[in-house]
């Protein structure tokens, strides 16, 4: 898998680099601002791009904005966007354009190698990848929206991984249940928060996310 | 800012003043009554005395001014002018702060513009030259009978004990009119000094009011100054800080996401890389976890650097003075300072004075080459000015990671100024100025 990477702190991109290196992807080219990043994208066309949020010269949200133009230039590129903070505006703003192969991860998700190295691949292969801190302060700020409260926590649960962006088996396995299991969850909670059943990852990622974004609103 | 607390300033009502005597109770003792009016006298004695002293400089000032408009024509008043316009303004202060002492607050206007052309067609000077010709005339004269008035009244009260003392023909009293012959004489000028008693119980206060009178009209904002200005100078001034503080607060914000996470985070990937490792190639991971441990000192030396810059604790110490001889003498280039600062500044002034301060002598002692290096500070006009000089090599290079980037940013956030002066070959000079705040 062929990656170009853009960080602004030296000594993180050649971290992560060395660490993507070891796990056999190839780092074709690294940038250090969203410019070089552009550029960068345009001439080897990568399987993914791993922006930085901050870059200079503003320090704000020169990734995000990347990633936006990015998917513009090159229509289903995979982009994994790495925050220091989550920031719910920047998860909204990536996500407006629709959530396939896209990635929103806090930084320090990349020192857990497995996951990271999953949710990576997921991007890339035009999945979906987000922060839990993103689901978890949708939740926190939709609590009052009762029918959330009818979730068994269990299903909370099921509801944060989905909105992360894994699929069934996925999701099984971190929760030591069987596959059938997490399949009677998700019917339960499409149910009750009345969404159309769907099993198709990203589509359920959008209809979750959509319906937290929307309940949070509604407030 | 002339004087920051004006506004605010709370005043301890004292009994001896005569505007702020306490109301008399219903029926007073006559012993109160006695003690109150001579306190009241004795304080209206002392500031007829003050106001003398004023009254004296105010006549030198219109002295200073006389000649000026006087000379105006053959050029030397041109130069004279600034000296005795500023000189004017100077007394005018002392007499703000010295009613200031003795009575209600004298709110001072806006201060006069100091260009000459301004100066004499402003409000607030023609003020103070009509207070100042009041004062010394009315005030002197007033001034003078406060001082004198004391000194006839001990002088004719004790005649009888001492004219016998005097040479003959020399025995007259205060006033000077007829002369002591006999112990009858002397006895007369008695009531003559009692007199004087009474005049100074009776008439001292009044004659203190009526000498502060036209300061306290002429030198406080006049009601054509509307002090809707100062109200919109001082909000403005609050903004103005609060402006830095919120800067201040995001140079914080950015320097710990993006300095110290940005370690921990390549501490966490580096261990996640290591951990992957282990099993594969026991020695690759070990190279990554020396890694790891030399970004986790990294992060610990930017939490140390990114909390020093916040407020070093030893500023709080030692003062602003005391702190930067300390980096002076921690600076591997001897380093002499110069510190002249009469009053602290503002926290976030100092702290970013220390902080320019010690990149600029870290930038010495590792790219300049020099053999010695200065740091002089000084405040005027309610600004800081920094100059740290080196004898060394120059050609400081804002690009070259030198941290003048930094110092640049955090002056920038307190609206002071910066000025590098490196050519090749040096030496360098770095020159800033901060608002004092």
């Amino acid at each position: 898998m062929r990656v170009v990477m853009a960080e602004d702190d030296p000594l993180l991109r050649e971290g992560v680099a060395l660490l993507l290196g070891a796990e056999g992807l190839d780092v074709v080219a690294k940038a250090g601002n969203a410019e070089e990043a552009l550029d960068a994208i345009d001439t080897h066309k990568p399987d993914v791009a791993i922006l930085d949020v901050r870059m200079p010269p503003t320090h704000t949200d020169e990734g995000i904005r990347a990633a936006v133009e990015a998917r513009r230039r090159h229509p289903g590129l995979a982009v994994l966007v790495l925050s220091a903070y989550v920031e719910q505006s920047f998860a909204t703003e990536l996500l407006s354009g629709g959530v396939n192969g896209l990635g929103y991860l806090l930084k320090e998700r990349v020192g857990r190698v497995e996951e990271f190295l999953d949710a990576l691949h997921r991007v890339a292969a035009g999945g979906t990848a987000i922060d839990p801190e993103v689901v978890a302060q949708l939740f926190t700020r939709s609590h009052q929206d009762t029918r959330l409260d009818r979730l068994s926590p269990r299903e909370r649960d099921v509801l944060t991984l989905m909105a992360e962006g894994l699929g069934n088996s996925a999701i099984a396995e971190r929760l030591v249940v069987t596959d059938g299991a997490v399949h009677k969850h998700i019917r339960n909670i499409f149910a009750k928060l009345d969404l159309s059943p769907t099993d198709q990852v990203d589509r359920r990622v959008a209809a979750v996310l959509q319906y937290l974004e929307e309940s949070r609103r509604a407030r | 800012m002339t004087d920051a607390p004006a506004i605010s300033k709370s005043k301890s009502t004292s009994t001896s003043t005569p505007p702020s005597v306490p109301p008399s109770p219903p029926r007073a003792t006559v012993r109160e009554t006695v003690v109150r009016t001579v306190k009241a006298a004795g304080a209206a004695i002392a500031q007829l005395a003050g106001g003398f002293a004023t009254a004296l400089l105010a006549l030198g000032v219109l002295a200073l001014l006389a000649a000026t408009a006087l000379t105006a024509p053959i050029g030397v008043g041109l130069l004279l002018a600034p000296l005795s316009l500023r000189a004017l303004h100077a007394l005018a202060g002392r007499e703000r702060a010295r009613l200031d002492r003795v009575g209600p607050e004298v709110i001072a206007p806006e201060p006069p513009p100091t260009r000459l052309r301004l100066a004499l067609t402003d409000a607030t000077t023609r003020r103070e030259l009509r207070w100042a010709a009041r004062h010394a005339s009315l005030g002197l004269l007033l001034g003078f009978l406060g001082v004198l008035l004391p000194l006839s009244a001990v002088r004719d009260s004790t005649f009888p004990l001492w004219w016998q003392l005097l040479p003959k023909g020399g025995t007259s009293t205060s006033i000077g009119i007829g002369s002591a012959h006999s112990w009858l004489d002397a006895l007369a000028v008695l009531p003559l000094g009692v007199g004087w008693i009474a005049i100074i119980l009776g008439l001292s206060p009044a004659m203190a009011r009526l000498q502060a009178e036209p300061g306290r009209r002429l030198l406080a904002a006049g009601p054509d100054i509307d002090l809707s200005l100062r109200v919109a100078e001082l909000t403005a001034t609050r903004a103005a800080a609060l402006d830095a503080h919120a800067t201040e607060l995001r140079r914080i914000e950015r320097s710990l996401h993006d300095g110290t996470q940005n370690r921990l985070v390549t501490v966490t990937v580096l261990l996640g890389a290591a951990r992957r490792q282990v099993a594969r190639d026991p020695d690759a991971a070990d190279e990554l976890l020396e890694r790891a441990q030399s970004a986790a000192e990294h992060a610990l030396a930017e939490l140390r650097s990114v909390s020093r810059s916040i407020l070093p604790p030893v500023l709080d110490d030692r003062g602003l003075a005391g702190a930067l001889s300390g980096l002076a003498a921690e600076c591997a280039v001897p380093c002499r300072t110069d510190v002249d600062v009469p009053q602290r500044c503002a926290a976030s002034v100092e702290a970013t004075a220390y902080f320019v301060v010690a990149e600029a002598l870290t930038n010495i002692a590792k790219h300049s080459g020099a053999t010695r290096a200065t740091v002089t500070v000084r405040a005027r006009g309610g600004r800081l000015q920094l100059l740290v000089e080196d004898d060394g090599r120059g050609g400081a290079d804002e690009d070259g990671g030198s941290g003048l980037t930094g110092i640049r940013r955090r002056i920038a956030a307190l609206d002071g100024t910066l000025r590098v002066t490196s050519p090749k070959g040096g030496p360098t000079r770095l020159e800033a100025e901060l608002p004092c705040g």
